[in-house]
């Protein structure tokens, strides 16, 4: 059975007195363990699915069902078990007056968890980062040392599910390569189940095992990894995507 | 003495802090270097500083008793021998009577301070962080408060609870509420949507912990410089009240009501009114120059650097 369901499932932002349909009936499954991707240009639904998952994002149609369970929006510490997100922007994402330790045991006050000390420690060995940066404030760390706390926060909790918003694509080139390697160990480590969102077929083609490319909120075309590699694309747009990133996909 | 003084600096710059305690106490001593290089600041922190000294040590520093009238000795000129102010119209040295009353300035600004300010921050991030109905009844209520003239509203109240000290302070604090709810709720909106907020959220943190931890600490340095700016203000509303007998009752040797006993005698006697006058004149300018320093020194947009 898979993991993560998602049935027809539509968002409708409602902006101005407009509709916006930022997802049009989106169907995926992923199974555990398994790395989904979804892949797609600017404003074409991707992210808007993951914040749904997360209650974020108003769903006007279709269900969504982790391990069999229809989302319960109530339910926040139940579901804050299971599944984790991390965001785009890490600049954005920690807390700007918290230190690291605030925001690594953060996550384990609010469910009531202690032995905290050794448990940031841990975390902060688990995600490559020195021990001495514990009480470091964001503002006194890089790009990338950022992700890995924000990383870390998300695996705090020891959820099943890691939703990955974009999360290399505020950083340079070789800071995105190991961060990803970084993401591929802890799955590969701790069973995780990821569902990645980007717009560079690159990053997905290192990460994932199927792919869902998207276009203007609906479902394109989903591909295995070896159709990707094998450029075996039934759909214009698909092939177009792909031609984008080719030529770094193959000098990775 | 100045190696413990280096250790110490050491101590706080230490980019790798092993507490929490260090980490905060270093961001604290990083604030201070920033507000060390601006002169105003300082100055507004010095009278600050001397207002409290004066405050502390009045008793000591007061060559006089500020109460016991001697009227033999009444409306001395500035720079009579023994009362350097001169004295007002019973006798009393004015200089001792300014130093006693910085006490009562004191403890009005002290506790307006801690009332107003946190009334008006949780007014603010609840209306803010909930939005929707809560925003719409929370606001309303604020703008009520805002459509009065702040005097006029606390001249009411004084006259509905009776003339006295601590009506003044409880009308003060219920008319200066309002702008730091505003402040708060601005900075609230900006703040709500942001990742971070999303990602407490997303580990089912409540509404209380949400705003006590998370939207709290960056509304709190707009609402502590609008406050180091209000105290002005403050000062002066309670000087009004003072003035217009609806304050601190004689014979307590308030500010403001000692320029309303000097105003008899303006053209004559101009000292009993203009020293407590420059008395305000010059804190409400510390207050003031302080609060413009605090800001270039706690506005996160300044502090990341």
């Amino acid at each position: 059975m898979a993991l993560i369901e998602i049935d027809n499932l539509s968002v409708t932002f409602l902006s101005k007195g407009h509709r916006v349909n930022a997802v049009k009936d989106v169907s995926l499954s992923v199974a555990a363990q398994e790395s989904f991707g979804l892949v797609g240009e600017s404003g074409s639904g991707k992210s808007t699915i993951l914040r749904a998952i997360c209650g974020l994002a108003p769903i006007s149609g279709g269900a969504i069902r982790i391990g069999g369970q229809v989302l319960d929006r109530k339910a926040g510490k139940a579901f804050a078990v299971r599944v984790q997100m991390v965001f785009q922007d890490p600049y954005a994402s920690l807390h700007p007056r918290h230190t690291i330790d605030r925001t690594l045991s953060e996550p384990l006050a609010i469910h009531g968890i202690g032995d905290t000390d050794a448990r940031v420690m841990r975390a902060l060995d688990d995600v490559g980062l020195p021990r001495n940066f514990r009480f470091r404030f964001p503002h006194q760390l890089s790009g990338g040392q950022r992700q890995r706390v924000a990383i870390a926060r998300a695996l705090m909790l020891e959820p099943e599910i890691l939703l990955l918003d974009e999360p290399t694509s505020a950083l340079d080139a070789s800071v995105q390569a190991e961060t990803l390697n970084l993401l591929n160990r802890l799955r590969a480590e701790r069973g995780l189940t990821f569902l990645m969102v980007s717009h560079d077929l690159a990053v997905i083609d290192h990460m994932c095992d199927r792919v869902l490319v998207m276009q203007h909120g609906a479902a394109v075309e989903e591909l295995t990894r070896d159709q990707l590699a094998g450029a075996q694309m039934k759909t214009d747009y698909a092939r177009s995507l792909f031609a984008a990133s080719a030529d770094r996909m193959l000098a990775g | 003495m100045s190696a413990g003084m280096s250790q110490i600096t050491t101590w706080l710059r230490d980019p790798n802090p092993t507490s929490r305690r260090q980490a905060r106490l270093g961001q604290a001593y990083m604030a201070w270097l920033r507000m060390r290089r601006n002169p105003l600041a300082m100055v507004g922190l010095g009278i600050v500083a001397v207002l409290m000294i004066m405050a502390a040590f009045a008793p000591w520093l007061a060559p006089h008793d500020p109460i016991t009238q001697d009227l033999s000795n009444r409306l001395h000129p500035p720079f009579t021998p023994g009362h350097i102010l001169g004295t007002d119209d019973f006798g009393r040295d004015i200089l001792s009577r300014i130093l006693y009353g910085s006490r009562i300035t004191l403890f009005i600004i002290g506790l307006v301070a801690v009332t107003a300010p946190v009334f008006g921050l949780a007014v603010g991030t609840v209306a803010g962080y909930f939005g929707g109905w809560t925003d719409e009844i929370l606001m309303r209520i604020t703008d009520i408060f805002l459509a009065f003239p702040k005097l006029i509203l606390a001249l009411a109240l004084v006259a509905v609870l009776g003339p006295g000290m601590e009506n003044a302070i409880l009308a003060i604090a219920i008319t200066s509420w309002p702008p730091y709810a505003r402040v708060a709720r601005a900075e609230t909106l900006t703040v709500r949507t942001s990742d971070y907020i999303a990602a407490v959220r997303l580990q089912g943190a409540g509404p209380v912990r949400i705003i006590l931890g998370h939207v709290m600490p960056m509304c709190l340095p707009s609402v502590i410089i609008r406050v180091t700016l209000d105290m002005a203000g403050v000062i002066l509303i309670a000087a009004g009240l003072g003035f217009l007998g609806l304050g601190v009752q004689p014979p307590l040797p308030e500010w403001g009501a000692m320029i309303s006993a000097g105003r008899k005698y303006l053209f004559e006697q101009w000292w009993v009114a203009t020293m407590p006058g420059l008395a305000i004149f010059i804190v409400s300018l510390g207050f003031n120059l302080l609060g413009d320093g605090l800001r270039d020194v706690l506005d996160p947009r300044s502090a990341g650097r």
